[in-house]
């Protein structure tokens, strides 16, 4: 009671300090994800599932491959599961966001899984990568390196704190956005991570944000890979050529069908891939400034609008058939940008000799529901295993998928 | 062609419902002795800075308790609430407290028109009912927010605001981006006299 009153008597000296607002209430700032929102739009966000979905509703018998393959449940019980990471002697880690976990899964004797959690109560733990034998997790501005870390799993030790070391932009720099990680190792031993643009779509600073960087190990040496990168959740070096390449999340709101998310090649470190003015290959509507989309390295591949491609590794098995060597796999969670869904599914993005993609083709499907516009789960990352399965994570049901090849 | 079949089947017979219902009858047991003193018998808080939960979408409630309980959603007097509790607590508890009707907590401030348009005003430019739904009754994770306490709505949207409360996604945050004080006032005194 007492502290409606005061809480009252605070309105009462707000509207004295703001005469105004009474009448209009002063202009303020539109949300940065909300630039360029048409009027009338009724987009909202999907929910997530943050409770554990028992194994038998797991979509597992929904999903369409190519012939040939089959589609298993590795893993389950894990909700909001994201990126992986698989150890010297096996173990698959799985980071999160909303849920702020971090999963092992180990592999029985007998050929099923067991989970355990190897750290929670992180904010968005979603970058994770093996070097050597210690594990990197990668949160909102923070970076901890678990040393060791398959003989430890049934008691994790404290962490080494590199969050100093590494210096990421803040959330409160990100002002909210795109402050979550990928990360990947680099032939070079080096970490390859993403900093999201700190809007959706904005002049920035075009050397803190909307880049791919790479830093030694003990988070030394930053060096700023790709610029004009709006948002990549999804990179790895090419078995071959060792070039980077990352998927990149598009702009919204500005229409259903531009920009498409993107593929990108990076030949050469400092590149200007052209965001904010031009995505895909275009010029932004708003934020084009004049400038010539030519300037700018072009993507490796258009990857569809509203996909939300995430996760993406090369193949290096030898499981699947030859045609799939060294091609890449695309997790395309979806997103909630588009009034009818696109994405939910596995693509391939096939290479040619030089590099070059030919064609990017659907590889997973049947999450999908076009007829009733919902969905069944949402693929967020795929990682070859060692005995050449592709895994593939669906955060939506907290569950990894195994895919293998049998003639 | 067996798997295909297989899998038309299964599409068919569309997965996201729960094939455990969740039981409101048992959430109501649990609520009883854990939950009603602070957030109201019938699910309306007459306690200042305690939300009422009544007629809060499941999914709401649901995500909101794993994330009180994953110590993700900093709120000391509620934390001990959720901690420990087994996922099929939390889906019960909020089939009890979604089932409940909603509405305004008894002591309720006397409605201000001018403060009401200037909330009214604020919520356009920022999609407020886009995403709140137009009686902003809230729909899935996304809360009702029509009739809360006002006090607990200001504390709310400071806690987004300030960067104190995280939520599944920051699109709240960003909602109340730049925000005043008296932004806020209003913009909770306009959510808090919706019927
Ligand atoms: C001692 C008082 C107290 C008890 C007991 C209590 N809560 Fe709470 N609860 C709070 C307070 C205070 C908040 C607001 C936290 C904040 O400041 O964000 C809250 C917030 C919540 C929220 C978030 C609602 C929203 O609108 O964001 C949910 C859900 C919730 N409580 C459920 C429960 C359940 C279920 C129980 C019983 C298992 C319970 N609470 C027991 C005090 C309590
Ligand atoms: C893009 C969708 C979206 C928009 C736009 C939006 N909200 Fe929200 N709002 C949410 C979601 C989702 C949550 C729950 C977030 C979480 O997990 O904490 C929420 C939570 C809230 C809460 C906390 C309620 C509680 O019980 O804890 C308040 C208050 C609120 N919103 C008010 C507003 C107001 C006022 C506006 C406009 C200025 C607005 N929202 C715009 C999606 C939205």
């Amino acid at each position: 009671m007492v502290r409606t009153s005061l809480l009252a008597a605070g309105f009462l000296a707000a509207l004295a300090t703001f005469p105004a607002l009474a009448q209009a209430p002063a202009p303020a700032p539109v949300p940065g994800w909300a630039v360029g929102r048409p009027e009338g739009s009724t987009l909202a966000p999907h929910a997530p599932r943050l409770t554990v979905t028992p194994p038998d509703q797991v979509p597992v018998g929904a999903l369409r491959l190519p012939p040939g393959f089959q589609a298993e449940i590795y893993a389950h019980g894990i909700p909001g599961a994201r990126m992986m990471a698989e150890g010297p002697n096996g173990t698959i880690f799985a980071g999160s966001r909303a849920i702020g976990r971090v999963y092992a899964v180990r592999r029985n004797a007998d050929g099923t899984t067991r989970t355990s959690i190897v750290a929670q109560g992180l904010a968005q733990p979603n970058g994770l990568v093996m070097v050597g034998n210690s594990l990197f997790v990668i949160a909102v501005n923070r970076v901890l390196r678990y040393d060791n870390i398959e003989a430890n799993l049934d008691n994790i030790p404290a962490p080494v704190e590199l969050t100093a070391a590494f210096g990421l932009p803040t959330e409160q720099e990100h002002a909210g956005n795109h402050h979550w990680k990928f990360a990947s190792l680099g032939p070079d031993g080096r970490i390859y991570t993403n900093v999201g643009v700190n809007c959706n779509v904005c002049e920035t600073d075009r050397d803190k944000f909307a880049l791919l960087v790479s830093f030694n190990p003990d988070g030394s040496d930053r060096r700023i890979e790709a610029r004009g990168v709006r948002n990549s959740v999804g990179m790895a070096h090419h078995p071959v050529t060792r070039e980077l390449w990352a998927t990149n999340n598009g702009r919204d709101w500005a229409g259903n069908d531009w920009p498409n998310d993107t593929l990108h090649r990076i030949r050469r470190s400092g590149e200007d891939h052209g965001f904010p003015y031009c995505s895909a290959g275009s010029a932004d509507p708003q934020f084009n400034a004049g400038r010539a989309c030519s300037e700018f390295v072009q993507p490796a591949a258009l990857l569809g609008p509203h996909t939300a491609a995430l996760g993406m590794r090369f193949y290096t098995g030898t499981m699947f058939p030859e045609q799939y060597r060294n091609q890449i796999f695309i997790a395309r969670r979806g997103s909630w940008n588009r009034e009818r869904l696109s994405g939910f599914d596995v693509a391939v993005a096939h290479l040619d000799a030089q590099g070059n993609v030919t064609r990017v083709e659907e590889f997973m499907t049947g999450l999908r529901d076009d007829a009733n516009q919902r969905f069944l789960g949402r693929p967020v990352d795929v990682q070859v295993a060692r005995d050449g399965a592709l895994l593939v994570a669906d955060e939506q049901m907290g569950a990894i998928y195994r895919i293998t090849y049998r003639q | 062609m067996l798997l295909r079949l297989l899998a038309a089947a299964l599409l068919a017979a569309a997965v996201p419902e729960m094939a455990r219902a969740a039981d409101a009858a048992r959430g109501a047991d649990l609520a009883a002795h854990r939950c009603v003193n602070c957030h109201g018998d019938n699910g309306r808080s007459q306690v200042p800075g305690v939300p009422s939960l009544a007629g809060q979408p499941a999914d709401f409630i649901t995500v909101q308790m794993i994330l009180l309980r994953e110590g993700i959603r900093h709120a000391p007097a509620m934390n001990p609430f959720a901690q420990g509790l087994p996922d099929r607590d939390i889906e019960d508890l909020a089939a009890f407290f979604a089932s409940l009707p909603p509405g305004p907590p008894d002591d309720r401030t006397p409605k201000d028109e001018a403060l009401f348009a200037a909330g009214q005003a604020l919520t356009g430019p920022r999609h407020c009912a886009t995403c709140h739904v137009a009686d902003y009754g809230g729909r899935a994770q996304i809360p009702r927010v029509a009739a809360q306490r006002e006090d607990y709505l200001v504390q709310a949207m400071i806690g987004y605001r300030d960067g104190t409360r995280a939520g599944v996604d920051t699109q709240m945050n960003s909602a109340v981006i730049g925000l005043s004080n008296a932004h806020i006032a209003a913009l909770a005194h306009f959510l808090a006299h919706l019927d």
